[in-house]
């Protein structure tokens, strides 16, 4: 069966070949997800013609808030955050275990390094607080996995908790025992006007690790990453070398990470074995070259629930066997007075 | 070489050479003390010197002036023609339409109905006050809009352009006072980067009124630092609404053209259109007209994002099996969408027709967007009649398909007197 064909390759890569996967990936959403299989053959495309996975057919991430794209039934319901006027992305995420497997071959070596334990801070709403966040599905998955005893979530109704954020890393400092933060960027920002406000300031045993993720999109203010890097030196000693950047979203399953734990570039993400990523221009959706800027396209085999073959909202620059990011803020400019979407997100 | 300011005689800042998208001008660097000089400047002398100008001169001098601008054969508009298109990132002949959309609705016939309005303006507070009017980004001759009532109302006015296109503004200003130089000292259109809190502290503290274009954030941030003076014309969203009596092919012609002009960025841009009657001949129709125009006018550089979002559009219609008229990415985009709901496109000339069951369905379907909402182009007497209650929905400007774009100068833009939002007292008759 395709899935556990799929669970076998992520653990392993080495059992079994990409592209043949990707094939039969394809072949299994189209067979089982009906609208999928009607635009295929619409657009005269079947998996018997598919020679590469580059042939298959995207689905835009902004299906996901208007139809059901599911292979089955059960598993778990993610949906990303929505508005009055703007409605969230539905991800029916009918195999859960492939994605505690994405988390687990790329977490530990991308955040954790050696450590087997690790008391974690999670500026994250809890599976309780937020039942249908992809992100607290995983957030809760690594403190399962990895977190020590005293671990803790440090969010409430109003945000980031900053008194138990703050009891939190002063025992640490005490004990000397190296922490791993998870935040998003704005939640990482939340705490650290906290701090600045109450004048405190941490030194975090050497071998601390910050996992970051988000703060480019659909908020009020855009958190600079420099900015962020220099304060998270300043308040609580963590070097630029620790902190770990991940990129990840709802309609998706697999995460990418910058490898700055292992020397390597803290703006590129990398693809994991089992997902392949291309940029491609906006215009023509062809695949543009190394250093265009251009829609980010993902082929992930563990989003076999729904779309394995994305075609996301974000814009990137593919850089070797990475990409980087290139915030939305681009184009800003040029906005005018009109209310667009970009703005509605922001409100 | 062009300046980025046209400022009264004794206010004189450095100019540096500046570029901005490969264009070389020359910009005035500005300092606290000096901005807060020319504020007191215009406030002071600005006053005394606009009291004195008989209104039929500054109509005249005002009809003049908006006549060398619509004019591509002026000095003025061959200095600036070159350069103003890629600093607004729209095509030659694009910026051209909308010059001539936004400058024609502010000619004589709407400029004399406006000025009698201030002629017949009473308050209990009369006074003329100094204003700053913080132009919106990009989107060319914008400043002529709150200008005109201003300058009918007497009150001295610092114009600042945004950083993005910081030519227009000084070149009209210019080219006003040249015709007129008794507003010399009441006028300045000049431009700085906003949000430098030590910078405009002093010029704030002397200003007694900000009308300002902006996103939610801008606006707040103003309003922090200048309490109770500020007045936002914040982003707002247009559509249209066609009922089974008008006919598509000729509406799709007036329609097209409301959504093409500024490449669809305006808060007067048509972002949706409902119908009772078919959808399909419109869209076809809507289609072929947005070819026609973007031969006609062609889109600017194409913005990376919007175009982001235009592929999701396309995507997902696609997806869903819409129909959606193939036409390339850059000419415009035009989905017949089903569902019954309103929402902002990503830009780029595209627009969603939704056919409805009556009328009368769409108030409530736009009752989440009441206060985000600016102008509804009309095609049919029953979407005519229901103008009342789309009025308390917040939309301030109705009008013919191909005639949304071009306000008169006595809108009520975001449904507020222009005098109004100038001083802060609502207009009474005599």
């Amino acid at each position: 069966m395709i899935v556990d064909q799929v669970l076998q390759f992520i653990r392993d890569p080495t059992s079994g070949e990409f592209e043949e996967l990707a094939r039969e990936a394809f072949a299994f959403q189209y067979e089982q997800i009906e609208t999928y299989r009607r635009l295929c053959q619409r657009s005269e495309i079947a998996p018997k013609t598919v020679a590469d996975w580059r042939q298959v057919p995207a689905i835009p991430a902004l299906a996901f808030k208007s139809l059901d794209l599911a292979v089955g039934d059960g598993g778990e319901v993610f949906r990303s955050s929505g508005t009055t006027t703007e409605r969230p992305s539905v991800h029916r995420h009918v195999f859960p275990d492939l994605y505690r497997a994405t988390i687990d071959q790329t977490f530990p070596d991308a955040v954790l390094g050696d450590f087997p334990s690790i008391p974690i801070l999670s500026l994250i709403p809890d599976r309780h607080q937020a039942p249908e966040s992809s992100l607290a599905f995983m957030v809760d998955h690594v403190l399962r996995r990895w977190g020590a005893e005293d671990s803790l979530t440090a969010f409430g109704r109003s945000g980031v908790d900053p008194r138990r954020a703050r009891s939190f890393l002063a025992a640490r400092q005490r004990d000397k025992r190296p922490v791993l933060i998870l935040a998003t960027a704005f939640a990482m920002d939340q705490l650290l006007d906290a701090l600045d406000r109450l004048g405190l300031r941490f030194r975090l045993p050497v071998g601390s690790v910050v996992f970051e993720t988000g703060g480019y999109k659909g908020r009020s203010r855009e958190v600079s990453q420099q900015s962020l890097l220099t304060r998270l030196q300043q308040s609580l000693a963590v070097p630029a070398e620790r902190v770990v950047r991940e990129y990840g979203m709802t309609e998706l399953t697999s995460q990418f990470y910058t490898a700055v734990r292992h020397g390597g570039d803290p703006d590129l993400f990398l693809p994991p074995e089992w997902v392949r990523v291309r940029i491609l221009d906006p215009e023509s959706l062809a695949e543009t070259a190394p250093g265009e800027t251009g829609l980010i396209a993902v082929f992930d085999l563990a989003n076999l629930s729904s779309a394995v073959h994305l075609l996301t909202e974000d814009l990137g620059r593919a850089d070797g066997k990475g990409f980087r990011l290139i915030g939305r803020a681009a184009g800003a400019e040029l906005r005018g007075c009109s209310l667009t979407v970009e703005e509605l997100s922001r409100s | 070489m062009v300046h980025d300011a046209a400022i009264p005689a004794g206010i004189e800042p450095v100019y540096t050479a500046a570029e901005r998208q490969g264009i070389y001008y020359s910009a005035a660097m500005w300092t606290p003390d000096l901005l807060e000089l020319l504020a007191l400047d215009l406030q002071i002398s600005g006053r005394d010197s606009l009291a004195q100008i008989p209104g039929r001169a500054l109509l005249d001098a005002w009809c003049e002036t908006l006549a060398v601008f619509r004019d591509p054969g002026s000095a003025e508009r061959q200095t600036l023609d070159p350069v103003l298109p890629r600093l607004c990132q729209l095509s030659p002949a694009g910026l051209e339409a909308g010059l001539e959309s936004v400058l024609g609705g502010v000619d004589r016939d709407s400029a004399s109905k406006l000025q009698r309005q201030a002629d017949g303006w009473t308050s209990e507070n009369s006074r003329s006050p100094l204003v700053i009017l913080s132009l919106a980004a990009n989107l060319p001759a914008l400043a002529v809009q709150p200008l005109l009532p201003a300058l009918l109302l007497r009150c001295p006015v610092i114009l600042k352009s945004p950083s993005s296109e910081p030519l227009f503004a000084p070149a009209f200003v210019n080219a006003l006072t040249e015709r007129l130089p008794a507003l010399k000292p009441a006028l300045a259109a000049i431009t700085w980067k906003g949000g430098d809190i030590s910078l405009e502290a002093p010029l704030f503290s002397v200003a007694d009124r900000i009308l300002a274009y902006g996103d939610a954030e801008t606006v707040a941030d103003l309003e922090s630092r200048a309490p109770e003076r500020v007045f936002a014309y914040g982003p707002k969203t247009s559509l249209a609404l066609m009922s089974d009596q008008a006919e598509p092919t000729i509406v799709a012609a007036g329609l097209a053209r409301d959504i093409a002009l500024f490449d669809q960025r305006g808060c007067l841009s048509i972002q949706a259109v409902f119908t009772t009657d078919d959808p399909n001949p419109l869209a076809r129709g809507i289609a072929v007209e947005l070819d026609r125009l973007a031969e006609r006018w062609p889109p600017g550089p194409i913005d990376p994002v919007a175009a982001a979002g235009v592929q999701q559009v396309r995507m997902e219609a696609a997806l869903r099996g819409l129909t959606v008229a193939d036409t390339p990415l850059r000419t415009g985009t035009v989905v017949i969408e089903p569902e019954a709901r309103f929402q902002p496109g990503p830009g780029l000339r595209t627009v969603r027709i939704h056919p409805l069951a009556s009328m009368e369905q769409l108030p409530e379907i736009l009752m989440d967007w009441s206060g985000q909402l600016q102008g509804a182009a009309l095609a049919g007497d029953s979407a005519w009649q229901l103008c009342p209650r789309l009025t308390e929905l917040g939309i301030s400007h109705f009008a013919a398909p191909g005639e949304l774009q071009t306000p008169d100068a006595t809108w009520h833009n975001g449904g507020v007197h222009p005098f109004t939002a100038l001083t802060g007292d609502e207009l009474r008759d005599d």
